[in-house]
């Protein structure tokens, strides 16, 4: 804990979790634990009560802080912050340092490619399911000669894909998200890359990173990231107290 | 330069010149789509961003950084990751049921058999 206050380091330093209510930004800065992660990266002085010192290290937060600067700009972060609650800013910082680097790796789709990848997912499980329920339907229909057939419709069993998602199927209001699982490239990234075909492909052009695909051999500041998310898993909801449904950030 | 700025243009209220960098990507009638983009990332670096890629590349960075700008907007403290998570939930409900679907045709398969035997019997 740094600068003698409950310092939620969300990003790149051994996250200690739940404690956005370490309240508005209120904890260090410019004290004596020195400049905030994103106020050494812009050499400019850490006052107290800057809005990134919570999330962002004096030790790591920099590079993670990079990212962020360099795709959205420090001063467009700043306001992202400031309309968003306290105890949420924390899930906020770690997203957009996620589509950040995902940004970075790809500079074409950036996260997007993630998202296209399990769409091309959700359709190919989709696929698969409606042709055992058409294969099951053919085992399960009666023998002509062993019994009448049933006096009722059985009920229908294709599954209807549901149409991919848009913009319209943004969530509501805000989930709870199990945010390790999203960031772990581990986890979904490596089985996308069979299914999904790199629609840059097209353009016949070469990527420094490795794609859609994105995360192939450069994730480890991702993996890094959802370590730091899993760390941070243990801790209590920051949430928790204010009667609102629980935001934890694993389900 | 351009008789008709484009949106960018327009919405940063300058002169559009020949060679905008936004103009193909941002025609005057949708404006909301750059201020989308501008209110998360920008317009230097937007600017930044699509200079430094081949330009049959950069059709695709202003749809899919709209397209994050948006859910940003919509949802500013998950962003795309909440799409990405209602995603994985749907896959993995659809996993399930397809676990559940092949455990089905197994136990189809299985009282077939069984009643194919019992017709020879």
């Amino acid at each position: 804990m740094s600068g003698g206050g409950n310092t939620v380091t969300a990003v790149g330093g051994g996250g200690c979790g739940g404690g956005s209510s370490s309240g508005g930004g209120g904890s260090s800065g410019g004290g004596g634990g020195g400049p905030c992660g994103a106020c050494k990266f812009l050499r400019r002085k850490c006052v107290p009560g800057c809005i990134f010192a919570p999330y962002f290290d004096s030790e790591q937060g920099s590079a993670y802080f990079a990212a962020v600067h360099k795709v959205f700009g420090a001063s467009n972060v700043s306001k992202l912050l400031l309309h968003i609650p306290v105890h949420r800013r924390a899930d906020a910082v770690v997203t957009i340092c996620y589509e950040a680097q995902a940004r970075i790796r790809d500079p074409i789709y950036g996260c997007v490619a993630h998202i296209f990848a399990l769409q091309q997912q959700v359709v190919n499980l989709q696929a698969e399911v409606s042709y055992l329920q058409a294969h099951l339907a053919s085992l399960e229909l009666p023998q002509p000669q062993t019994r009448p057939p049933p006096l009722t419709q059985p009920q229908p069993l294709f599954f209807t894909p549901p149409p991919p998602l848009s913009l319209t199927d943004l969530p509501a209001s805000v989930s709870p998200y199990d945010l390790a699982s999203i960031v772990d490239p581990s986890t979904s990234w490596a089985t996308q890359q069979r299914r999904f075909v790199d629609p840059r492909n097209q353009y016949g052009g070469s990527s420094s990173s490795s794609a859609a695909v994105g995360l192939g051999g450069g994730n480890s500041d991702l993996q890094a990231l959802a370590h730091e998310l899993l760390h941070r898993q243990g801790s209590p909801p920051p949430a928790a107290t204010d009667g609102s449904p629980s935001r934890s950030m694993s389900r | 330069m351009n008789p008709k700025r484009c949106a960018a243009c327009r919405y940063l209220r300058r002169r559009c010149p020949k060679d905008c960098v936004f103009s193909p990507y941002f025609p005057p009638n949708n404006p909301e789509k750059f201020a989308c983009v501008h209110r998360i990332y920008g317009a230097g670096n937007v600017s930044k961003m699509l200079q430094q890629l081949p330009v049959q590349t950069r059709a695709e960075v202003v749809e899919s950084l709209c397209f994050e700008a948006t859910c940003r907007i919509e949802d500013p403290v998950y962003g795309c990751v909440g799409i990405i998570s209602l995603l994985q939930t749907q896959i993995q409900k659809t996993e399930n049921l397809l676990a559940r679907t092949q455990a089905e045709i197994a136990v189809a398969q299985t009282k077939h058999s069984q009643n194919q035997h019992s017709e020879f019997m």
